[in-house]
């Protein structure tokens, strides 16, 4: 059952920081609940404020502009999944967003919500890692950018401080004949293991940058830079060829444990195939 | 959940045998405990432990009984709380043994945990990594304060 709590209604950024550092522990942000509220029913987490930042206007905005994608915080996956301009410019990011959760979810669950929560088992995080995204922070006095890679620091926790407010998420648009795809795998309502693929072409038909997260498989989505080095630079025939190798760097480097979705070496070896078919995948569409 | 840890001390035998027994300053080396008391010298103890994931935290008052003691070389212990806000239990059964290597005393211990209740929804993987942080900072933290004052 849910315990009676107060329900602060701030109208700015400034007034969510100011409040979140006042109340200190004894608060917390809300946006669209959908983790929130289940864990506070289960009684799992108690709070006497609740600091719905959903009455601060101005962030459930997408905009494009200077190479770089705009998304609010607050957009929820329903908005993502059906934005005019990630339909356009990220249709990767409309197709994982289209298969998060179920429908209930999508409409009133946020990004910001998504990521701050950090479940272990959620789909954005590892994509925005693969593409190099920012995530701004802003407190009463300051605002920072941080690399989607080092938001997550581990199982519901990430960087933020205590008082600072995820505002917005910032995507460098891809670049042309680009490669990226994500990839999940599961059996229960969550994803088992995620693991995505971004990368970008040379002149030629060999690789650039690639970026390579996974996620779900441990306790927090992270960047695989080893089974990156393995593909970096090498022709599209030389890549597949390792494919199996950077698999199995990646699987290894996930740092997977053993959960209610399987072993960790069940997750290992689901990483190096979803690896391959994303990789593919991104070929495939680049 | 078992875990087993090993941790090489540059003290004598003795000395980290008296150092087990002095529960303020053993209980200050476990994290998130706190608030030791002596039950019954020897025998029984009570101390406050809490512990934070993410936003999930947990307090659980334990009472820790002493089930077996070899004299400067091996002590059984049960632990087990309730924390019955979030409506879970946890039961620990640890095996600490000590065994003299010329200078060094090496520290073994052996944990069974149980964590049962709304606190295991978190999922075995994520408490299991947290248990084992807990256990590693552990024996860093004796190693910590028996070197240094050595």
């Amino acid at each position: 059952m849910l315990r009676r709590f107060r329900l602060e209604e701030p109208a700015s950024v400034r007034e969510v920081s100011e409040l979140l550092g006042r109340f200190g522990e004894s608060a917390k942000l809300y946006a669209g609940g959908t983790e929130l509220l289940l864990a506070m029913k289960e009684g799992l987490v108690q709070y006497e404020r609740l600091i719905n930042v959903k009455t601060v206007q101005g962030l459930n905005e997408i905009q494009s502009s200077d190479g770089i994608i705009r998304i609010g915080a607050l957009c929820t996956h329903h908005q993502l999944e059906n934005s005019p301009v990630l339909r356009q410019s990220l249709p990767v990011f409309v197709k994982l967003e289209e298969n998060v959760a179920n429908v209930r979810v999508r409409q009133v669950g946020t990004i910001g919500g998504n990521l701050c929560f950090a479940e272990p088992h959620a789909d954005p995080g590892t994509l925005l890692i693969a593409l190099g995204a920012k995530l701004v922070a802003e407190k009463t006095d300051s605002r920072r950018e941080i690399p989607a890679e080092a938001f997550f620091v581990g199982a519901y926790e990430t960087c933020l401080e205590p008082d600072e407010v995820l505002t917005e998420i910032q995507v460098p648009l891809p670049a042309t004949r680009s490669g990226i795809a994500y990839l999940k795998f599961g059996y229960l309502e969550r994803p088992s293991v995620g693991v995505a693929v971004a990368f970008s072409r040379n002149g030629g038909d060999s690789i650039g940058d690639i970026k390579i997260a996974v996620g779900c498989a441990g306790p927090a989505p992270k960047r695989v830079v080893e089974a990156e080095e393995a593909l970096k630079g090498k022709t599209m025939e030389e890549a597949t060829q390792r494919l199996a190798q950077a698999g199995q760097v990646a699987g290894r480097a996930a740092d997977a444990i053993s959960d209610l979705h399987g072993s960790q070496e069940y997750k290992e070896h689901i990483v190096g195939v979803l690896l391959k078919r994303a990789f593919q995948k991104a070929v495939s569409q680049g | 959940m078992r875990f087993e840890k090993e941790v090489d001390i540059r003290a004598p035998k003795e000395k980290v045998w008296n150092f087990i027994w002095d529960v303020d300053r053993f209980i200050a080396c476990v994290p998130g405990c706190k608030e030791a008391k002596t039950l019954e010298a020897g025998k029984r103890y009570a101390a406050l432990m809490t512990e934070k994931v993410g936003p999930f935290r947990v307090e659980f008052p334990i009472t820790i009984e002493v089930l077996e003691r070899d004299e400067m070389s091996r002590i059984k212990a049960q632990a087990s709380g309730a924390d019955n806000k979030i409506g879970s239990r946890m039961k620990i059964d640890l095996d600490v043994s000590l065994r003299e290597e010329g200078d060094k005393t090496k520290l073994s211990f052996v944990a069974g945990v149980d964590i049962l209740g709304k606190l295991a929804a978190l999922g075995h993987g994520i408490i299991k990594r947290k248990a084992d942080q807990v256990l590693d900072d552990f024996a860093q933290a004796v190693k910590r304060q028996l070197e240094g004052d050595a």
